[in-house]
């Protein structure tokens, strides 16, 4: 779930100036993998391999942390990616009415035309696969016992991190930093985008500190949109 | 067996089960409820080559709360296991796998080490465990399953010790193919053995910073996270690989050995004990067991702990 949303979060953070294309050819990238950073000749395109990447060019949004406040940021996004990034997949790609109603239509309409009919597919079974590899083995032995875990663990994912932030404006004092980055790319799409099965937004909803952190996000970071589809579009841009 | 499988504490087995334990014989861990039931941790069971076996993270785990043990080593362990996972722990009628459930039966039944922590430091130390999980674990998979060198001269004698041939070679491909189907799916497949070193120090790094010159990650009491922790690393500091460069990487961080060290002695070498108490012996101790009155048994090798457990090897 290479994330996007958290890419773009960062830059602004750091305030790196960068241009975001939309992506609309998805050949163009080494392995169909967006984002995709580009600077002068070199191409990255691994999240970790970005944010190190915009580190040394010194836009650093983590200047000011202590060494165990980067480790906790380390910590913070292994569960994200562990916990709440399988109900994610499964929301977007999976989830049959969401899939058919919201994801697809949309993904197909910013690729050309013959990646179109693969494409989405193939992000879709994927996403199920990665699901099943790694939450699917026994007791839990059908896909109706899976998805009740990963929500399960998704929603006391969302119960922590609110816990963690707590009154503060961001995880780490007063400016954000890459684990803000980390939890915006991944909560906001859950936060703004309107699906017919929402359980895992109702659930976010409830928690109003996770909520006031995304809005805050959106209302001074991200100036230039003021739908939820900017994150849409960046956010579906992954493998 | 002695590997890592996608549970890594099933990899780890005492120390003094390598010195005592025979090739091919079971070995048992087992907790003895006061109704006399009896709690055993099972592990695969397979041939000793020669490596030093290793204490679990489920009996680091156990024996921070005080709680005796037996360990079990069976060949077909991975298919008694509810989740097929290793090892699990059997306790009366009931069978518990994977670190998660374990801490939760153990906390249902009046155990719990993270009871001091408020809610942020658990929200933490549960970070801190899926990066654990995360890293560290999948690296130890990585490293164990594909990586070429090491799958052809580690790994597939040791998973297929305990069957004839063909049948060795058949399941230790098999659990291959399986592994390297999870790597692909979650992005890993692709790294080199490089990148996976890299990503091995980052975590080290990062368990380094947090840990500091604290004895344990969080106050002075051990935790779930601190047994993880010390189970991974013990692992990777006591295998012997075909290259050092997994373990020299935990070494760079002087802490960490220093914390393996430190709980090693604590937890398992100061209950070390000459093999010669008699069965009334352990029986007077084992009226002196604290209330729940659980014992470990290791083979001909009783350890007495203060605390009044006793390990015989069988």
């Amino acid at each position: 779930f290479r994330n996007a949303g958290a890419r773009g979060a960062y830059a602004k953070f750091a305030g790196a100036p960068l241009i975001v294309n939309t992506i609309n050819n998805s050949w163009s990238s080494p392995k169909a993998d967006v984002p995709v950073l580009i600077s002068e000749d070199i191409v990255i395109s691994q999240p970790a391999k970005i944010l190190n990447f915009l580190r040394k060019q010194r836009y650093n949004a983590d200047y000011e942390l202590s060494a165990k406040q980067g480790a906790d940021t380390l910590a913070y996004i292994a569960l994200l990616e562990e916990k709440l990034l399988p109900a994610l997949l499964h929301t977007f790609w999976v989830e049959a009415e969401n899939y058919c109603s919201v994801t697809k239509p949309w993904f197909a309409s910013r690729i050309p035309f013959p990646l179109s009919l693969y494409l989405p597919g193939k992000m879709s079974r994927e996403a199920l696969n990665r699901i099943l590899l790694t939450r699917g083995g026994p007791p839990l032995y059908s896909l109706t016992e899976v998805e009740a875990q990963i929500y399960r663990d998704a929603k006391e994912c969302l119960n922590l991190l609110s816990k963690r932030l707590g009154t503060s404006q961001f995880f780490f004092g007063n400016t954000p930093t890459t684990l803000d980055a980390f939890v915006f790319g991944f909560l906001a799409p859950v936060y703004k985008v309107c699906f017919p099965r929402v359980q895992l937004q109702e659930h976010l909803k409830e928690l109003t500190n996770l909520c006031r952190f995304c809005d805050d996000i959106l209302t001074c970071y991200f100036k230039l949109t003021v739908t939820g589809k900017f994150y849409f579009s960046s956010t579906f841009s992954h493998v | 067996m002695l590997e890592l499988s996608s549970s890594p504490a099933s990899s780890l087995l005492f120390s003094l089960l390598s010195a005592k334990k025979a090739h091919g014989s079971s070995t048992f861990a087992a907790l003895r409820c006061p109704n006399g039931s009896v709690f055993s941790i099972t592990f695969s069971q397979a041939r000793d080559r020669g490596r030093t076996s290793l204490p679990t993270i489920r009996e680091a785990f156990l024996q921070m709360c005080n709680l005796p043990v037996r360990v079990v080593c069976r060949a077909n362990a991975e298919y008694m296991s509810p989740s097929g996972k290793v090892p699990f722990i059997h306790v009366g009628n009931q069978v518990v796998s994977e670190l998660g459930p374990i801490v939760q039966f153990v906390k249902a039944k009046g155990h719990s080490l993270s009871d001091g922590l408020d809610e942020v430091q658990k929200a933490e130390m549960k970070a801190y465990m899926e990066l654990v999980n995360n890293m560290l674990l999948t690296a130890e998979l990585y490293l164990q399953w594909c990586d070429d060198v090491t799958v052809e001269e580690i790994t597939h004698p040791r998973y297929g010790s305990p069957y004839p041939w063909p049948l060795n070679r058949i399941l230790s491909y098999q659990k291959q193919w399986e592994i390297r189907r999870k790597m692909k799916a979650i992005g890993w497949a692709g790294k080199s053995l490089e990148q996976v070193l890299e990503d091995v120090d980052q975590c080290c790094q990062a368990l380094s910073q947090r840990l500091g010159t604290q004895p344990y990650f969080f106050n002075k009491q051990p935790t779930e996270l601190d047994a993880l922790v010390f189970g991974h690393l013990f692992t990777i500091l006591t295998t012997q690989l075909i290259t050092d460069e997994l373990s020299e990487k935990v070494k760079n961080y002087g802490n960490l050995t220093a914390f393996c060290r430190r709980i090693e002695q604590q937890y398992f070498e100061g209950h070390d004990k000459d093999s010669s108490a008699t069965a009334s012996a352990r029986c007077a101790k084992r009226d002196q067991c604290c209330q729940l009155n659980w014992k470990m048994e290791l083979n001909s090798c009783s350890l007495l702990s203060d605390l009044g457990f006793t390990m015989e090897l069988n």
